[in-house]
């Protein structure tokens, strides 16, 4: 008999009992836990949603700029193209500077599009077709005949004359309208083989295999980091390289290398591995130039080898790859040892890695670094003026049209005259220049029927980017302002005219704060009582002071507005003597509408915008307003052109070719900080001025500084004499400047002034000396 | 009495030749005075002081002595053929090209004034129009033309005084 354990098998009653016993113990012991563990769980998955939400949240952040930067083809900027027709003002050096420029080819017998021969004043050329904005330029062959700086004649071979002829416009530059920085774009397709090997031979080796992070390089980097006891090495890959020179500035917090980390799995998901390596080799900072920053292989390629990418050596390339580590630390420049140490590694790593030869390895090891001396100016020869045109693109036309790729915008840049402004700054600047001062300028050239800008000189130093003082330095414009000034009170002809004698005695004002104002004249002295277009042509300042008051500041400051100043400025007493800062741009506006006889035309410096295809983007028509009733600027301009006849901006008649007339203004601030002229002939209306970056004494007067620069930018274009015609309504009377009565002409020391019909004085003042005395003295 | 003939012509004709000799000197050192331009002989709407001798030195009274520049001829033919089309921006460019040639050709302002009239900009237009008014000189029949033009634009700006006050510019010019 076989005997069988017997398990007391548990009653049935007595098993449930217990197990509601043990049930009951471990809901006790359950109770107290349970909340904790729930309030866990909730709090998970509210991080989970919210880790969810800053995701999609830094998805959407990545895929707006990512999407947004892969343009491939910049905007063409175009200068004004070249126009001949008979009787054009053109010399025959000019003509073939431009020629030079647009690349030309002189040949013995021009026949293909692009060429051109030079006998004499003659040319024969063969133009280059173009698409512009307004129709089809095909090829044409003409020869082209000059005479005492002029077009003469064109004609066709056979001898048929031709009316006019448009030359190709000078490409001035390559911009990113919706973005301000200079970048030569590369496409992977084209960037040698050997960058891209040596980039990933350094920088990570994993590239194409790993999903955005590379597990093995941060624990790599660890280990030396740890062994050497600081940062060493980094196990970053170039998708976490790229997404931390997007999106983030240079503080470095774990919290960012978390962002870089979600940022570089996300860019991965959504991009494939070429197209991550082609905005990384177009984006990583590899340098400095002043105040512009050289992202991207393709500017830093000419930035320090001032050659295009596919030009380089293998050692050159090695450098670049070298700079990704740190662009300041190995500047090559600046650490020369440092940056040939470096590049020297990089190029063991490459041979290391097979991605080049031992043998190549060497010979480049044996090079020199091979740098340009001194880094380029940047993608335009005119950053000034380029700069003017990315802010009027953004000005008036909208954002999403900018983000075409390969736009034609067509300026109204005219090279030869920004040549003859920039050399005239260059120039005269040196000689002016007093010692232990650094002296700076600008100029701005515009058309005066159009308002066309013709020529933006940023600094002394034009072919490099850099601070932009045509359009940003805001300076005091001193006796700048006093037109203004002179044409609210002429709008007012019962009051004032030309003859109305105003008084130079000493003046006060009590100002808000308490304090008084008393403005004195440059020379220090009083000049009595004035007649009103003397007291503006020679820039009087007590006198200017008195009419500023009566006629109101803010009537001043209304008339600026009209004249197109848009920056604002302060209703100062002290605005009438020119206590308001404005940019040379701001001043040249304003001296369009005086010279335009009153009709306001905004500067612009663009005149249309076409897309790759060739359609218009958007035009920009010529808009005028008569913003200024024209008697009265008749009137002011009248008086501008005394100021140069015989007031402060006399010392333009020497500098200028005999007979040419001009009008403008000097403008000189206190202790001489600044030194402005503005003025214009026939055509052109030109804004300079000379200063001090620091805002330092210059010891230089509008007359002495600003006014020579003038002059010298002046005489080398080809004159225009000023022959304004008197609007409706405006007749002359001759006049005595004593007494601002009505007198003969043959009367001694009387001079003939436009007035506003009826406004001129009726009584006469006493002939003195004049008359037909002495001839009838000689016929007796 | 040959003799006292002879006598008293001679002494008439050295005082007219003095008299001539002087009168020219006078002209040449009166100078040539300062740099103005034509002003219109006849005040319009005067109110009757007539205030001086005001025939400038280029005497341009009359339909306007412009030379017309083959180059401009040749733009603004273009520029009509685009405009009957209806093809206004071409036309518009076509005309500031001429323009760029010769800027202060009043024919062709009004061109673009008209230009712009179609295209519904009146302010624009009415602008335009005054400018090529103040190149016009003595042109009487393209002043009246383009005061015409900015009693149009006016009025369908819904400035019916200004336009008013346009149409009678252009019957007093006629």
């Amino acid at each position: 008999m076989v005997r069988k354990s017997r398990r007391k098998k548990p009653s049935p009653r007595r098993s449930s009992r217990r197990m509601a016993r043990r049930g009951a113990a471990r809901g006790r012991a359950r109770r107290p836990r349970r909340p904790w563990r729930r309030a866990l769980g909730y709090g998970l998955i509210a991080l989970l949603v919210i880790a969810v939400g800053y995701t999609v949240y830094l998805d959407i952040r990545l895929r707006g700029r990512f999407e947004g930067k892969r343009w491939e083809l910049p905007a063409h900027v175009y200068a004004r193209p070249l126009e001949l027709f008979p009787g054009r003002d053109l010399s025959a050096e000019e003509f073939e500077r431009e020629l030079g420029w647009l690349r030309y080819r002189a040949v013995g017998n021009p026949r293909r599009p692009g060429t051109y021969a030079r006998q004499g004043e003659t040319f024969a050329i063969a133009t280059r077709p173009f698409a512009f904005w307004d129709g089809r330029e095909p090829s044409v062959n003409v020869r082209v005949r000059f005479a005492r700086d002029r077009v003469a004649a064109i004609a066709r071979p056979g001898g048929a004359p031709v009316t006019l002829v448009r030359l190709d416009p000078l490409r001035i530059g390559g911009i990113y309208p919706d973005h301000q920085e200079d970048r030569i774009l590369v496409r992977l397709d084209r960037v040698p083989k050997a960058l891209v090997g040596g980039l990933l031979a350094v920088e990570d080796r994993e590239f194409f295999k790993h999903p955005g992070i590379d597990v093995r390089a941060i624990a790599r980097a660890l280990l030396a980091n740890l062994r050497a006891g600081r940062a060493v090495q980094g196990g970053s890959t170039l998708t976490q390289q790229l997404a931390k020179n997007f999106f983030f500035s240079n503080k470095r917090s774990l919290w960012r290398k978390a962002n870089e980390t979600v940022m570089a799995l996300l860019l991965e998901w959504h991009y494939e591995k070429d197209e991550i390596l082609e905005a990384y080799l177009n984006e990583v900072y590899l340098g400095q130039a002043g105040e512009r920053a050289i992202h991207g292989f393709g500017l830093a390629s000419r930035f320090y080898f001032d050659a295009g990418l596919e030009d380089l050596r293998l050692d050159q390339l090695a450098l670049l790859v070298g700079l990704v580590k740190g662009a300041s630390y190995y500047d090559p420049r600046r650490h020369p040892d440092r940056a040939r140490t470096r590049r020297d590694l990089v190029l063991d790593i490459m041979e290391q890695e097979g991605v080049v030869s031992s043998g190549r390895a060497e010979q480049a090891r044996q090079r020199p670094l091979g740098v340009s001396p001194k880094p380029p100016p940047g993608v335009t020869r005119y950053p000034a003026f380029v700069d003017l045109v990315q802010r009027q693109l953004r000005r008036d036309y909208r954002e999403a049209d900018l983000t075409s790729e390969g736009l034609q915008i067509f300026t109204t840049l005219d090279p030869l005259v920004q040549d003859r402004a920039e050399r005239a700054l260059i120039r005269v600047s040196g000689q002016v220049e007093q010692p232990g001062v650094k002296l700076q300028g600008a100029v701005v050239v515009t058309q005066t029927d159009s308002g066309e800008v013709v020529a933006v000189v940023g600094g002394r130093r034009p072919r490099f980017a850099g601070f932009n003082r045509a359009l940003d330095a805001v300076r005091p414009v001193g006796s700048l302002i006093k037109p203004a000034v002179y044409l609210a009170a002429l709008s007012d002809p019962e009051r004032y005219t030309l003859a109305t004698l105003l008084d130079d005695a000493p003046v006060e004002v009590r100002l808000a704060n308490g304090e008084t104002w008393a403005p004195h004249n440059y020379d220090r002295s009083g000049h009595g009582r004035v007649p009103l277009y003397a007291a503006l042509a020679h820039s009087y300042n007590r006198s200017t002071a008195r009419l500023g008051l009566a006629v109101g500041v803010e009537q001043v400051r209304n008339v600026l507005r009209r004249l197109g100043v848009q920056r604002p400025v302060e209703a100062y007493p002290a605005l009438v003597l020119g206590a308001a800062s404005l940019a040379p741009i701001d001043v040249a506006q304003m001296y369009q509408t005086l010279a335009d006889g009153g009709f306001r035309t905004p500067l612009r410096s663009i005149c249309a915008v076409l897309t790759a295809e060739g359609k218009p983007l958007s035009r920009y028509p010529l808009t005028v307003d008569r913003a200024v009733d024209p008697a009265a600027a008749f009137l002011v301009g009248h008086a501008l052109r005394h100021a140069v006849e015989e007031g402060t901006g006399r010392p333009l008649r020497a500098l200028l070719p005999g007979g040419l007339t001009v009008a403008g203004k000097t403008g000189t601030t206190d202790e001489l900080r600044d030194s402005w002229f503005a003025g214009y002939t026939g055509r052109y209306v030109a804004t300079v001025w000379l200063g001090s970056d620091g805002n330092e004494p210059v010891g230089l007067t509008g007359a002495t500084g600003a006014l020579a620069v003038w002059g010298e930018l002046v005489r080398r274009l080809h004159p225009h004499p000023l022959r304004p015609e008197p609007p409706e309504g405006i007749t002359y009377a001759w006049i005595d400047p004593r007494t601002g009565l009505r007198t003969r002409g043959d009367c001694e020391g009387a001079v003939e002034l436009p007035f506003v019909r009826g406004s001129a004085p009726q009584d006469r003042a006493p002939c003195r000396g004049g008359g037909l005395k002495w001839l009838r003295r000689i016929l007796r | 009495m040959v003799a006292t003939h002879l006598a008293v012509t001679r002494g008439l004709a050295r005082r007219w030749r003095l008299a001539l000799l002087c009168w020219v000197a006078v002209a040449g050192c009166a100078g040539p005075g300062p740099q103005r331009p034509a002003a219109p002989v006849q005040e319009r709407g005067s109110d009757g002081v007539v205030e001086t001798d005001a025939v400038g030195t280029s005497g341009a009274v009359g339909p306007s002595s412009r030379a017309p520049n083959s180059a401009v001829v040749a733009l603004r033919r273009e520029a009509e053929r685009e405009a009957v089309v209806g093809r206004l921006d071409r036309s518009a460019a076509l005309l500031e090209r001429a323009l760029r040639v010769d800027p202060r050709d009043p024919a062709l302002w009004h061109a673009l004034a008209r230009v712009r009239l179609k295209q519904n900009r009146y302010g624009l237009a009415e602008s335009l129009a005054l400018k090529s008014i103040r190149y016009a000189g003595g042109d009487d029949a393209l002043r009246a033309a383009n005061w015409r033009l900015i009693a149009r634009a006016r009025a369908a700006g819904g400035d019916g005084d200004g336009a008013r006050r346009a149409r009678d510019q252009a019957e007093a010019l006629q």
